[in-house]
């Protein structure tokens, strides 16, 4: 895939506080790129950077290899949807998407035809003439999509654009606006909090946190070879230990070896490790690597969320088994679940 | 709540007493004739067929005109104004509507005065040409002093009621039309300005309404011979003495002011509808 845009050296402050400390990325044709971290990591700034509306105070943005930081917002070939959609309140659903066709003056039977095709996309036929203050949130959503997309731009920027729904709108509009993304075939720069949604739509997911990138990778490289503790973190739930790595393939923690893959680190460096909840099963006593009692049981709907205590620390399992509280039980996991990962500012 | 219902009792009696009661007076007047005891009244409308005399109905023409053009030079003057407050820091914004709502602190009459001196024969602006070594101006009893005064005394009205919907616009608005291609000057005539319209409109309502009833200001600023309808007016009741007439010219003009005043809310209200919002509604 060819390199569309590319970020170097990306700073940018607002009046004392540093947002963004220096991003470099690059981003690829036809790619779903997801921006994640927690509020105020800076994702949304580096998105409005790239849009045009604020400039950064130092570093590059390239699109197309072309430098475009003096380029003034409507004359870059990037469209975007809104945090709040910020669909135009005096002009109907039709004016909207047909808005950015007119400013281009486009012939008024090639835009009939664009609209109507965009509508369809969206699954909003027959909404033309609707005043878009009378649309759900949903509905809303599609127009805000349908009015970026009309202009074919050569990527998309969404902000956010699934926030104001609820939960099971918000299910399948993820999985909607992957289909169009496939359908369309541009490039999809996406921000959001959600790890969840990150992890469904993304080709790519760029990990963000304090105006820093944590970790940039597929979905599975980020939830299963997290790069430090804030990722490991950040996605999903996890347990997550200090130990020492004695040499390859070993690493001590609770002051027990244990065998694992992971190598190529300094022997007996300190470091941290997960241990991803679905991957501990609890066995009976003698057949555990680790012994605990079992403190609470939290029904989640597909699994039990159980608390298993030991003299060194609370583990957080995930079962689909019943278990019985206060029993004392053993916990199993093989070598591959165990990640060893360098402690944040090591490396 | 329902405990605090009785409060509004004294003022019912209040706007009863100096409102109604007034009101229903002049009423009274306008469909009576003159020397009217105190038990028998002798209805007519000829007070209202006197007013259809070509002298009057000038007057009635002259005074909507004098408020058109007021009212347009206040938006074309204010709307800029206000455009500017509205997107300047938040701190300037307070000082600059603090400054433009300064004015209004003293009384309409003191300012007018204030002005008479100013464009006076011998008053500042003349004496200052002449300093300068250019010749006089005749700048008093002139329209031109009538229209400079009346755009001085309303214009705040019509920045205020624009810079409160402008300030209020939703600026990711602006980015999202910068963002499908449209630059400022597009922008502005298909985004901010049609959003912008509820604003335009209840200062139309505030500047129009007074500047047509005004007689204060041309009867300073335009002298004697200067006949706006409120000049009019003032004239039955002080000099001339006929207060039937007057009553009568008085209901013409309230019905004048409600007719456009149910104008220009219609439009108010079509153009909120538009706008989906309620911004800009003063009242």
């Amino acid at each position: 895939m060819r390199k569309l845009i590319e970020f170097k050296n990306i700073v940018k402050s607002f009046d004392d506080s540093l947002v963004l400390k220096g991003i470099n990325l690059s981003i690829h044709e036809n790619e779903f790129v997801t921006l994640l971290g927690p509020s105020g990591c800076g994702k949304t700034t580096l998105l409005r950077i790239l849009g045009g509306f604020i400039s950064q105070n130092e570093g590059h943005v390239y699109f197309d290899d072309i430098e475009i930081s003096n380029v003034p917002p409507y004359k870059r070939e990037i469209n975007t949807v809104f945090q709040r959609y910020a669909l135009f309140p005096h002009m109907n659903v039709h004016d909207n998407i047909a808005f950015g066709l007119h400013i281009k003056k486009q012939d008024k039977q090639m835009i009939e035809q664009k609209v109507k095709k965009m509508l369809k996309l969206v699954n909003l036929q027959g909404y033309e003439d609707r005043p878009v203050t009378l649309l759900s949130g949903g509905q809303q959503q599609r127009v805000a999509i349908a009015r970026a997309l009309v202009n074919e731009p050569m990527v998309l920027l969404l902000d956010e654009p699934l926030g104001a729904l609820d939960l099971k709108l918000r299910k399948e509009m993820q999985v909607e606006l992957k289909k169009i993304q496939q359908e369309v075939g541009i490039t999809f720069i996406y921000v959001t909090h959600d790890q969840e949604e990150a992890l469904t739509m993304s080709d790519t997911i760029v990990v963000m946190n304090n105006g820093e990138i944590q970790q940039i990778g597929s979905p599975t490289d980020i939830y299963n070879e997290p790069e430090n503790r804030f990722v490991a973190d950040f996605i999903g739930e996890s347990n997550i230990l200090e130990g020492v790595m004695l040499e390859d393939y070993k690493v001590k923690f609770d002051d027990q070896t244990f065998e694992c893959v992971d190598y190529g680190f300094e022997d007996n460096l300190e470091v941290d490790i997960v241990l991803r909840p679905e991957d501990i099963d609890i066995v009976p006593l003698d057949m555990g690597r680790i012994k605990g009692v079992i403190k609470s049981a939290i029904f989640k709907g597909v699994h039990f969320e159980v608390v298993v205590e030991t003299p060194y620390r609370e583990w957080i399992i995930h079962t689909t088994d019943k278990v019985e509280l206060d029993k004392e039980v053993g916990l199993h996991f093989f070598p591959e679940d165990i990640h060893i990962m360098y402690k944040m500012g090591t490396y | 709540m329902k405990g605090y219902a009785s409060l509004v009792k004294p003022y019912i009696l209040w706007m009863s007493l100096f409102i109604v009661v007034p009101m229903l007076l002049i009423v009274l007047y306008a469909f009576t004739t003159s020397g009217n005891e105190l038990i028998s009244f002798r209805f007519t409308l000829d007070n209202f067929f006197r007013f259809f005399d070509p002298v009057f109905i000038k007057v009635l023409l002259k005074s909507l005109e004098v408020a058109l053009i007021t009212t347009l030079l206040c938006i074309i003057i204010g709307y800029p104004i206000a455009y500017i407050i509205a997107n300047a820091s938040e701190k300037s914004q307070t000082l600059l509507i603090l400054l433009i709502t300064l004015p209004m602190w003293i009384n309409m009459l003191v300012r007018t005065y204030a002005w008479i001196s100013i464009l006076s024969d011998g008053g500042l602006l003349n004496s200052l040409l002449g300093f300068i070594g250019l010749p006089q101006m005749k700048l008093m009893y002139t329209d031109f002093a009538v229209m400079l005064g009346m755009v001085y005394n309303f214009l705040p009205f019509m920045i205020i009621s624009i810079y409160t919907v402008l300030a209020k616009l939703d600026k990711a608005l602006i980015h999202a039309s910068h963002d499908l291609g449209a630059n400022p000057l597009q922008t502005f005539l298909r985004v901010v300005l049609p959003l912008s319209l509820p604003g335009v409109i209840s200062g139309i309502t505030l500047v129009f309404l007074p500047a047509v009833s005004t007689f204060v200001i041309p009867k300073f600023l335009g002298g004697g011979q200067y006949m706006l309808i409120g000049n009019l007016i003032e004239n039955q009741f002080i000099t001339v003495g006929e207060w039937n007439f007057g009553s009568a010219i008085s209901l013409i003009m309230a019905f004048i002011i409600m007719a456009s005043m149910m104008m220009t809310r219609k439009m108010d209200r079509d153009a909120s509808e538009n706008t989906g919002s309620e911004g800009g509604k003063l009242w």
